[in-house]
C-alpha cells in the first residue's frame, strides 16, 4: 500500500510498494529505513548498502544518498522521518531529571547529535512495534496520539539497540583511550555493514578489511574481541538467517535458495543449517 | 476444561461495576452464587470470549487480585484505554516476556495488559 503521511508535528512517514527501478537523491531527516520485503540499495558516498527484511539503515538528517530498488520481487519499503523537534525533546525527556524539565524555559537549539549511519539488525521490540504502526496505518488510522506512541518507542527501541550494539561492544575493545574505541567500533561496523550488503558474493578479507580502513590482522582482532565471533562465523550466520527468511517468505527451491545466500553446496548449507537450527531446511519451510 | 470467572472483591459494588463497564467495556451478564453465601455480579466483554469477572461483595484488604490481560498489541490498548480516562500506574515498557503496562481498579486490584513477544523469531 502506497502513501505518505505528515503528522502535525513535522514526522513523516513513508510506505511505498514496487518492483520498478527508483532512484533518488536528497538530504533527510533524521531516518529510519526499514524493508518489509524484497531488498533496497542505498549509495552514501562510497559506500553501497543493502537493506534486507532482517535488518534497517539509520540516516542522520542532512546525509546525501541515493537509492533504489532494482529486482523481480515487489518491494515494500517503509520508512520514518524524524522531525528535529521530536527527536530534541525525546532526548531531553530520557537524559533530563524531571525537576530540570519543568524548570527548563524556552527551547534552546541545540546541535544536532550525530548518530552512528550504519546498518542495525530489525528484530525484537522494534520489529513488533513497526509492524503494529504499519498495520493501523494500512488500516487508515488517522490518531495522531497513537501514531507519536509508536514513533517515541521507536525511538525508544533505536536508543536500546544502539546501546547493545554500539556502546557494550566498545567496551569489549581492548584499547584504554575511549576516543580510539569508538572509532575502531565505527570502522567494525563498517565492515559488518559490506557484510550485511554484499552477503551473497565471495568476500575475501582483504575487500573487508579495504572497506573498513583497518589492516587485516587488526580487522580479525578487533572484530573478534567486539562481536565474539569472526567475520567468517559473522558472514555463516548472516547467510543462514536470511536463508531462513528466503524459505518462509518465497517458494524457490532449496538449491536455488543455496544460490542467492551464496553458498557453493547444498549439502554443507544443509548441514550448517541443521547444526545451526536443529532442523532441516525443507521441515522449517514445512512448518514455518 | 477451562479456565472461566475471575472474582474479584469490594466493599463498594457499585463503583467497581461502574469502573469496569465504562473504563473497560465490560456488560453485566447478571448475577449468580458460585460458592454460597458469596453472590457475584458476573461481567463479560466482547473481547474476552472465554473469561468472566465476577464481583463480589467482601473484605477487599486480604482479597487482591492480580489480572494479567493478554493483548496482540499492548501500545494501541494502553492508548485506547488512556483515551478514556484511565489511569495506569506504569507506562509500557519492556520486559522479557514482552511489553506490559499495569493499573489498579478501585478496589485495588492490579490488571496488567501484556502483550507477549517471542524475541527468538526472525
Amino acid at each position: 500500500m502506497d502513501y505518505s503521511k505528515t503528522l502535525r508535528n513535522n514526522n513523516k512517514i513513508y510506505s511505498r510498494t514496487g518492483s520498478q527501478r527508483q532512484s533518488q537523491q536528497h538530504a533527510a531527516d533524521f531516518s529510519m529505513r526499514f524493508v518489509l520485503s524484497g531488498n533496497e540499495r542505498y549509495d552514501i558516498g562510497h559506500r553501497n548498502l543493502s537493506i534486507y527484511p532482517d535488518s534497517f539503515l539509520l540516516l542522520n538528517s542532512g546525509t546525501q544518498y541515493s537509492s533504489d530498488t532494482d529486482s523481480s520481487e515487489p518491494v515494500q519499503s517503509f520508512h520514518i522521518n524524524f522531525d528535529r523537534q521530536f527527536l530534541q525533546d525525546f532526548r531531553d525527556c530520557i537524559t533530563m531529571k524531571d525537576s530540570k524539565l519543568l524548570a527548563r524555559q524556552g527551547t534552546a537549539a541545540k546541535p544536532d547529535q550525530e548518530y552512528n549511519e550504519t546498518i542495525y539488525p530489525f528484530r525484537g521490540d522494534i520489529r513488533y512495534n513497526v509492524h503494529h504502526l504499519k498495520h493501523h496505518l494500512d488500516n487508515g488510522i488517522q490518531d495522531e496520539m497513537l501514531i507519536n506512541e509508536y514513533l517515541h518507542h521507536c525511538l525508544i527501541n533505536y536508543y536500546s539497540i544502539y546501546n547493545e550494539e554500539v556502546l557494550t561492544k566498545v567496551d569489549k575493545l581492548g584499547f584504554l583511550n575511549k576516543g580510539t574505541r569508538l572509532e575502531i567500533l565505527r570502522r567494525l561496523n563498517m565492515a559488518k555493514e559490506y557484510l550485511y550488503s554484499n552477503f551473497n558474493q565471495n568476500i575475501s578479507l582483504d575487500d573487508l578489511a579495504d572497506h573498513a580502513c583497518l589492516s587485516v590482522n587488526h580487522l580479525l582482532r578487533t572484530f573478534k574481541q567486539a562481536f565474539n565471533q569472526t567475520p567468517h562465523q559473522f558472514l555463516i550466520q548472516l547467510r543462514l538467517q536470511r536463508a531462513q527468511l528466503l524459505l518462509k517468505s518465497t517458494k524457490y527451491p532449496i538449491n536455488e535458495v543455496v544460490n542467492l545466500i551464496g553458498f557453493e553446496c547444498p549439502s554443507s548449507f544443509i548441514r550448517l543449517f541443521k547444526t545451526h537450527y536443529k532442523i532441516t531446511p525443507l521441515k522449517y519451510r514445512q512448518t514455518a | 476444561m477451562k479456565l472461566k470467572y475471575i472474582p474479584v472483591f469490594t466493599d463498594d459494588m457499585d463503583a467497581l461495576i461502574s469502573f469496569y463497564s465504562e473504563k473497560l467495556g465490560f456488560t453485566v451478564a447478571g448475577k449468580m452464587a458460585f460458592i454460597e453465601g458469596w453472590e457475584g455480579t458476573v461481567l463479560e466483554a466482547d473481547n474476552l470470549p472465554d473469561a468472566a469477572i465476577v464481583v463480589t461483595a467482601g473484605n477487599t484488604t486480604n482479597n487482591k487480585a492480580c489480572i494479567i490481560l493478554s493483548t496482540d498489541d499492548c501500545l494501541a490498548d494502553y492508548h485506547l484505554y488512556k483515551s478514556k480516562g484511565l489511569f495506569f500506574c506504569t507506562a509500557p515498557r519492556y520486559l522479557p516476556a514482552g511489553m506490559q503496562a499495569e493499573f489498579l481498579d478501585p478496589a485495588g486490584n492490579l490488571f496488567v495488559l501484556l502483550e507477549e513477544r517471542n524475541y527468538n523469531e526472525l
